[in-house]
């Protein structure tokens, strides 16, 4: 089996980057979080906009997001800094969800630590100490099958199920093939192609529960008193001329390859089991959403297949984009890292294009720096939310 | 002659992911119909679909071999096809 050089964590995990996270807990201790992170040799910033006056059921989500990225192998430390609090999700209880991985966490609250200035003093001696301290982790060999390798699409058009996508499906199955496990979100995009995906259901119970992932998400769109027309495919999609939310599916489902589907996911939940497959997750075609929900899930890596070329990057799980179409890549070529446009053109086939997906995961896996990351271009990480603002 | 590509046999669509085409190219198949040729009644920008037969209103349009929606009017062969003259069946409420 293949190996690769990762950071080895405590619970057995490994990691493909050694971040620390300052991680805010609330949409109010966001500037806190941004001043630390501003002042600390590698420090990466997770600010959003949650954690104040959500219902239950979505802050658990919320909750399930936060906890889960710092959860994720490339994260070696964390520091959670909190306003005051919030019943449900204090930074107390985000360092309670994390700390069965092992890693350092230190928690700081904005009223209780005396304050602004006071709070930034005391996040950013944490921040220093645990910046110093993995910087004296090293990369060492690791199987291949440590890698939950995340797949997403996003600005598709039609070369996205034509080379891109199929070529990406083609590099998952070169993963399982060394023992690891892909996972594909958005259930939006399997409307259409429900008996492509449940014929791979390792079970009749995932089979189902694929089928009621799309029907809720339908349902969901629904709800807001307009149909899902207005919104999917998006103008950009239709642009780059797909038609239909069925003609940008069977594009998106090739994003995955033939292997069996071992387990179905609800947003942002890390897998329960280990055997090398397809996994699939519940959530929303929103793509810095669904990102957010792969890197809550644990990948530590992920491939974005882009026909009109992409800008998405997460903060904390290097984010390849992968284009069929060699305009895009032209145009977008400071952000999309791998051009598979040959296999319309006769210069490689669909496996040699699968070849070289795979090949750049596994430079990307061994710390080769995207061309986002390069750019520290970490615009891509949102949340989810289920229920309203009360 | 320019060049489409086609996913499935049973497709009555083909993708202009080579170059685009000009109305009156004649147009014939890269995939799963290399017998099948269509002369161009529209521009069919890059990364846009073109009838490769006539598809009746109602009648379903099919990529992947798989209904991708249906016909709005009576499409020919050598027609661009896009949401002016398809529609989705899904999502929408309005239909089973």
């Amino acid at each position: 089996m293949s190996e690769f050089l990762g950071y080895i964590r405590p619970n057995g995990d490994v990691g493909i980057r050694n971040h620390v996270l300052i991680l805010s807990g609330t949409v109010y201790a966001n500037g806190v979080v941004e001043r630390v992170a501003d002042t600390i040799h590698g420090a990466v910033p997770i600010t959003h906009a949650n954690g104040r006056c959500q219902v239950a059921p979505d802050l658990r989500v919320t909750r399930r997001f936060l906890a889960g990225t710092a959860m994720n192998p490339n994260v070696g430390a964390v520091v959670i800094i909190d306003h005051f609090r919030e019943e449900g999700m204090t930074a107390e209880d985000l360092a309670d969800d994390i700390a069965p991985t092992g890693k350092p966490i230190a928690t700081v609250n904005i009223r209780g630590d005396g304050g602004f200035i006071s709070a930034i003093e005391k996040a950013t001696r944490y921040a220093q100490d645990f910046t110093r301290r993995i910087s004296l982790e090293s990369r060492e060999a690791a199987p291949l099958s440590k890698i939950l390798f995340g797949t997403e699409c996003g600005t598709s058009d039609t070369t996205s199920g034509l080379a891109s996508n199929p070529a990406n499906g083609l590099a998952g199955e070169l993963l399982i093939a060394q023992g690891g496990r892909m996972l594909m979100a958005e259930c939006t995009e399997w409307m259409g192609c429900e008996n492509w995906l449940t014929e791979k259901a390792a079970s009749p119970a995932i089979a189902d529960a694929i089928v009621a992932g799309v029907q809720h998400m339908e349902a969901r769109a629904l709800a807001s008193g307009e149909d899902i027309r207005g919104s999917q495919p998006t103008g950009d999609n239709m642009a780059g001329g797909l038609t239909t939310i069925e003609e940008k599916s069977m594009g998106a489902v090739k994003k995955i390859g033939d292997s069996p589907i071992i387990e179905y996911l609800e947003i942002a939940e890390a897998p329960t089991k280990t055997e090398p497959g397809n996994y699939v997750m519940y959530g929303p075609g929103m793509g810095a959403e669904s990102i957010s929900s792969m890197a809550a899930a644990g990948c530590q890596v992920l491939t974005f297949c882009t026909g009109g070329g992409h800008t998405s990057n997460h903060p904390i799980m290097p984010t390849i984009k992968v284009t069929g179409n060699r305009g895009s890549f032209e145009l977008m070529r400071d952000t999309v890292d791998v051009d598979v446009s040959g296999v319309f053109y006769d210069e490689i086939t669909l496996a040699e294009a699968g070849q070289i997906v795979f090949d750049e995961v596994a430079r990307v896996c061994n710390g080769y720096l995207t061309k986002s990351e390069a750019l520290r271009d970490n615009n891509s990480f949102a949340i989810h939310r289920v229920g309203p603002s009360v | 002659m320019k060049k489409v590509f086609v996913v499935y046999a049973t497709d009555n669509v083909g993708t202009a992911v080579l170059e685009p085409i000009c109305t009156g190219d004649h147009v014939s198949c890269n995939g799963e119909r290399s017998d099948l040729e269509v002369i161009a009644q529209a521009d069919i920008a890059y990364g846009h679909k073109i009838a490769l037969m006539d598809i009746a209103a109602g009648d379903t349009v099919l990529k992947y071999g798989l209904s991708i929606g249906s016909a709005l009017c009576d499409i020919k062969a050598g027609d661009h096809v896009h949401t002016h003259n398809v529609e989705s069946n899904r999502g929408r409420g309005d239909l089973a």
